[in-house]
């Protein structure tokens, strides 16, 4: 399999070219006994990200010179259906975790765990066992509370409402 | 010796062994939650024990300090996720392992490592604790900088494939490390006024967002369970049967944490990562490692039990903690009026020797245990991902607020977990950016004070003899991926 320039690892790199510039720019009005430090960390950083996109680019240019009239259509085809599930999936989740965390800020811990266990009950599990998994949310959200709270006494999320 | 026979008389007291079985039992619930690693399990524990006596109390944490690092490296192997910052390195095989249907095996791997790596270290520790402080103490910040620098270098370099990724993502890790008051002058960096990260970006929030959240959101990307074949094979005999046909591994990796234990302010991660790194060079097919190759779980595995004896020798005999969990540790001893020092063998050889005796037990009971809940863990990978994903979310996120009681942790780890991700799609793991991040402070503090006891000259660096083997090693570590091909491509084109 011919690779390819990795379009997500090269925006990353650029991403962190951006951030390491940042690192060593806000750094310039310290001390100097604070700013050196991460001024270097910064500036070999900024150096290694730039090494590796230059490889990353001079082997996309070497490999493309190879690759010839090789159909790959439905290959794309697969790939694309699968990631947009994926992607449809991980969005789902993000959404799920961040309500909850707060409903959690302001509910508390009890409304956040159920709220979790539903959300992914919900969204991730089979429509037949709707009922069944939201049973499991609940029973998860008492077991949890118990054993943390009460047994282990681990201080739990009051929420800013209470 | 004598003093050795009055310590087993007295562990072998009914109290001390309940002591130490509830310590076990509490260390390894502890580890297997993320986010609430040895420290705050110490920390929770102490009103506990304030009442007993303090050979009783110190045996308690003793075998819940020890236990939570199997606890810990239970949840790396099943779901991804180490307990603690120690069990970073058993997530590169032992969790592959879990998705090939081979959890039993892993879990058998875990258990046999820590009796026999745990046996290892507190023999070593018992008969050559003295010595090993000796040697420590010949350790200075530019031998420590250099360490770090050594062991940066080598995770880099093996565990992310290319080496120059890793490097960045070390030094990544290494700037975060930069947040927060800086150790030489105390003025605030990257921290645009947000009180909790003042004191730093909190490790353990940090660590339960790369590994937890970010594992939580890839199991949730996808539609099956944990164990790719939905089924289990191989047994924990199974495991316990293979660690024991690597003997030479097993006293390498052994050796490895032992070393890297008495080296104050190292502590377990770099232990683990670094065994695993040395096995992967020795190997014959190093292509396996992180694919789920049970000599890297041996590895690592063994190199962070036998590590924490050396951890202790530091934390008893010079008062140096080389991990949180040790500073805690430390806390609890001058709690009960034992103060850390090399005359603490001579003044308290009881107390002392009674600890080493009940960890040398601890390891056979974490045998046991593992032995007798391996099975029943392992079902773990084949829960479906709308129940295991929001339970490790609940659990890891609960532990990272449990911690200081802050919101703002969770946000934290939220946004680690964010980041996590998003270098996972990048094509970086996180492995060497948790490591810059938990030895970032000890290389500022190190480089600083080695360029002050040097009035500023670099040559400091490698004027002594173990500088120079260190810088060599580290030059060797960064070019020794590409010498490889480079000598084959040699004599292939002399052929």
């Amino acid at each position: 399999m011919k690779e390819k320039l990795k379009l997500t690892e090269v925006w990353f790199k650029i991403v962190l070219l951006f951030v390491f510039s940042g690192f060593y720019i806000l750094a310039i009005p310290y001390p100097q006994e604070s700013g050196q430090f991460p001024q270097l960390l910064a500036a070999i950083s900024l150096i290694l990200t730039l090494a590796a996109l230059a490889a990353d680019f001079l082997r996309a240019q070497v490999t493309a010179g190879e690759i010839g009239d090789v159909d790959d259509t439905e290959l794309k085809v697969v790939d694309t259906a699968t990631r947009n599930v994926r992607r449809r999936r991980f969005y789902q989740a993000w959404a799920i975790l961040l309500v909850s965390t707060g409903v959690g800020y302001l509910g508390g811990f009890l409304f956040s765990t159920v709220l979790l266990f539903g959300g992914f009950g919900l969204a991730f599990g089979r429509r037949e066992n709707l009922v069944k998994n939201m049973i499991v949310a609940v029973a998860m959200t008492v077991v949890v509370y118990f054993i943390f709270g009460r047994i282990m006494a681990v201080p739990l999320l009051n929420g800013v409402l209470w | 010796m004598d003093v050795l026979l009055q310590a087993i008389a007295f562990v072998l007291q009914w109290q001390n062994l309940a002591a130490l079985a509830g310590g076990t039992v509490y260390g390894i619930i502890i580890g297997v939650l993320p986010g609430l690693g040895p420290s705050a399990g110490m920390a929770l524990a102490i009103p506990l024990v304030m009442t007993w006596h303090p050979a009783t109390a110190l045996i308690f944490m003793g075998a819940l300090y020890k236990c939570s690092n199997y606890g810990g490296s239970l949840t790396a192997i099943l779901v991804n996720t180490p307990g603690d910052a120690s069990n970073a390195a058993t997530i590169l095989d032992g969790y592959p392992m879990c998705q090939r249907g081979m959890g039993g095996v892993a879990l058998g791997l875990s258990a046999t490592s820590a009796l026999v790596g745990g046996t290892i270290g507190m023999i070593c520790l018992i008969y050559a604790a003295p010595f090993l402080a000796d040697f420590a103490l010949e350790f200075g910040p530019a031998e420590y900088f250099l360490t770090a620098v050594l062991a940066l270098s080598l995770i880099a370099a093996v565990v992310q494939g290319a080496t120059i990724k890793g490097l960045i993502a070390a030094g990544m890790g290494l700037l975060l490390s930069t947040v927060g008051f800086d150790v030489i002058a105390g003025h605030l960096r990257y921290t645009f006024d947000w009180a909790p990260v003042e004191d730093g970006i909190p490790l353990i929030q940090a660590l339960v967002g790369l590994f937890a959240v970010t594992q939580a959101l890839v199991l949730a990307e996808s539609a099956a369970s944990i164990s790719r074949l939905a089924e289990l094979s191989g047994s924990f005999w199974e495991g316990v049967r293979t660690y024991f046909r690597h003997p030479l591994i097993m006293v390498r990796a052994s050796l490895i944490g032992l070393f890297v234990g008495i080296l104050p302010g190292v502590g377990q991660s770099s232990a683990g990562l670094l065994a695993w790194a040395d096995a992967k060079r020795v190997s014959k097919h190093p292509e396996t490692f992180g694919e789920g190759e049970p000599v890297g779980v041996i590895a690592s595995e063994t190199a962070t039990n036998s590590c924490m004896p050396g951890d202790l020798v530091c934390t008893i005999a010079l008062g140096l903690p080389g991990s949180v969990g040790a500073a805690v540790f430390l806390g609890v001893m001058i709690i009960f009026g034992i103060v850390p020092g090399p005359l603490v063998f001579m003044n308290q050889p009881e107390v002392i020797y009674s600890l080493f005796v009940a960890l040398f037990l601890t390891s056979f009971l974490i045998f046991i245990i593992g032995m007798t809940v391996a099975r029943r863990l392992a079902v773990v990978t084949l829960l479906p991902n709308n129940v295991i994903v929001p339970l490790i979310l609940v659990v890891s996120l609960l532990g990272s607020f449990a911690i200081r009681n802050e919101m703002a942790d969770v946000f934290i780890s939220l946004a680690f977990g964010a980041l996590g991700y998003v270098m996972l799609k990048g094509g970086f793991t996180p492995i060497p950016l948790l490591l810059g991040l938990v030895l970032g402070e000890m290389v500022e503090t190190n480089y600083h004070r080695a360029l002050l006891i040097s009035g500023g000259s670099y040559s400091i660096f490698y004027a002594s003899v173990i500088c120079k083997i260190l810088i060599l090693l580290t030059i060797l570590s960064l070019v020794g991926p590409y010498l490889g091909p480079f000598w084959k491509t040699l004599t292939q084109g002399e052929k």
